[in-house]
């Protein structure tokens, strides 16, 4: 199974998000903000990332510029899950290499372990 | 000099000085009003401008007067590109005759351009423009205001949705079993909970919508569709919605042109017709949505046996949060903003819609598009789409 690294300030979405994978029996990392996603990367080394859009301290897309997946040696894939629609930030997350983008508040448990599933699976 | 002499030169001169009077109450006014105004004669030179006008523009009046107007005054694209003398809307006015309201920008004297909002209407003698007067306004308070309600709806509407996100979360991992299995009441109960969700949702992305239309944000995209597709596929979402309750049909012609229309905008119009044509259709009625042509249109009809709309709302049934008298006293839920959302899109799509409707016996909502198709047209969102189902 996969290790998935939850970037989602909202306490009680993160902790939803880690009981559904969990459930799944991946291995889960939660973190609050991008900072702390950037602290845990190198030690957790996670397959996934489940990436939330807006947060503070660093936001989703400061977080992906800093990744900076093209350059990275071996890169997570990023799903970013958000309750922005068609917005700027989703564009600017594709251009910097976010691998999916799904809208939270229309995404059932079971869309959300499909599409984490389908995107392990999936080749870059 | 006669006393009819005497009696004439007094009658002139005091029809002089009501002349001199009423000349100088017209400087007064027209110098003391807050929107710049311009009046350009039948060769297009500058003939009077006033103190408003002259502060936007960053001209002195003499450096406006008597010149040649489309040159002195030079307007603007957004881009900043030059609007050409044609293309003005002075030049509109004088070929036409008739008032124009138009937004455009200006450029300063010192170069910087700014929006305005301007009406050119003709000076008319025995029916001819002898000269053109223009009103305008610096609108950039206005679109920084549009900007900002726009801004603040949006982040109102994600702030709002995130602890929704926790409600719906939450609440289909009981449904899924995540906290053990429920009873049937527990059931019952989380089935209003996650519909009403799903209603708040929806609403959220409506009214989102409705702002970025109406602050002329949003995008129209081009590319060709088969709406007979569209409909069929429409048709498919909302069966296990009516299943049972009513029964729908779909009529489509054979072969419908493709077109080249915005998919999304077309969807949202479609769906939001359907989704009316059910909620105002009571228990064992009929639903039929058909899709034909005639020799310019491609048209979408849904034919419904519900409650009707009655006289007296026919009037208003387009109107942003208007619901009919009927619909309320049917205790049936709606926010009013349906049919608002349908005209709105329907314009953006260069599309029409409109309805026949008897109370008691039904209704038939139309919208057409032409066989043209549009060309799209860039803006800062996409619509969202506030039909999603759940992804499960």
């Amino acid at each position: 199974m996969a290790k998935i690294l939850i970037v989602e300030d909202d306490i009680d979405l993160n902790l939803a998000y880690r009981i559904i994978l969990e459930r799944e029996s991946h291995t889960i990392e939660s973190v609050y903000n991008g900072n702390e996603a950037l602290e845990r990367l190198d030690s957790f080394n996670p397959d996934l990332i489940l990436l939330d859009l807006l947060m503070p301290m660093k936001n989703g897309v400061e977080f992906l510029e800093e990744y900076n997946i093209a350059e990275a040696p071996n890169p997570a894939k990023v799903v970013v899950f958000t309750n922005l629609e068609n917005s700027d930030e989703i564009n600017e997350a594709f251009k910097l290499g976010a691998y999916k983008c799904i809208v939270k508040s229309w995404t059932a448990p079971q869309g959300l372990v499909k599409v984490i599933n389908d995107t392990l699976k999936s080749r870059r | 000099m006669t006393k009819q002499d005497s009696d004439l030169v007094k009658d002139l001169r005091a029809q002089a000085a009501k002349a001199r009077e009423e000349s100088a109450t017209f400087d007064a006014l027209f110098s003391s009003l807050g929107e710049g105004l311009i009046a350009i004669n039948e060769k297009g030179h500058v003939t009077r401008v006033n103190q408003a006008a002259l502060d936007m523009l960053g001209y002195t009046e003499s450096e406006l007067l008597g010149e040649w107007y489309p040159e002195k005054v030079v307007m603007v694209n957004e881009d900043n590109s030059v609007v050409e003398t044609i293309d003005r809307p002075v030049t509109q006015v004088f070929m036409t005759g008739k008032a124009i309201s138009v937004s455009k920008y200006y450029r300063r004297k010192d170069g910087e351009k700014f929006p305005v909002f301007m009406t050119v209407s003709p000076i008319l003698l025995r029916n001819k423009p002898i000269g053109a007067i223009e009103v305008f306004r610096d609108i950039s308070d206005d679109i920084e205001a549009d900007k900002m309600k726009t801004e603040f709806i949006s982040i109102a509407s994600h702030q709002l949705r995130t602890p929704l996100s926790a409600v719906n979360t939450y609440s289909l991992m009981l449904e899924n079993g995540y906290a053990g299995e429920l009873n049937e009441q527990q059931s019952t109960f989380l089935a209003v909970i996650i519909a009403a969700t799903d209603r708040m949702n929806r609403l959220i992305s409506t009214l989102l919508n409705i702002t970025r239309i109406e602050a002329g944000n949003i995008s129209v995209e081009s590319s060709p569709i088969d709406l007979s597709i569209l409909v069929r596929s429409i048709a498919s979402e909302f069966e296990p919605q009516i299943n049972q309750k009513l029964s729908l049909k779909t009529k489509i012609e054979d072969k419908i042109p493709e077109v080249n229309t915005d998919k999304l905008i077309v969807r949202e119009i479609i769906s939001n017709l359907v989704s009316n044509a059910i909620k105002y259709t009571p228990e064992g009625g009929l639903i039929e949505m058909s899709l034909y042509t005639d020799r310019k249109s491609i048209i979408f009809q849904v034919r419904d046996t519900g409650y009707g709309i009655p006289e007296g709302s026919k009037d208003q049934i387009f109107s942003k949060f208007y619901r009919a008298s009927n619909a309320v006293k049917q205790e049936v839920s709606g926010t009013g903003l349906g049919l608002y959302m349908v005209k709105v899109l329907a314009e953006k799509v260069d599309g029409d819609t409109w309805f026949e409707s008897q109370e008691g016996k039904g209704s038939s909502f139309y919208f057409s598009i032409s066989k043209k198709g549009i060309s799209g047209k860039s803006g800062a969102f996409k619509l969202e789409n506030s039909r999603i189902k759940r992804r499960d």
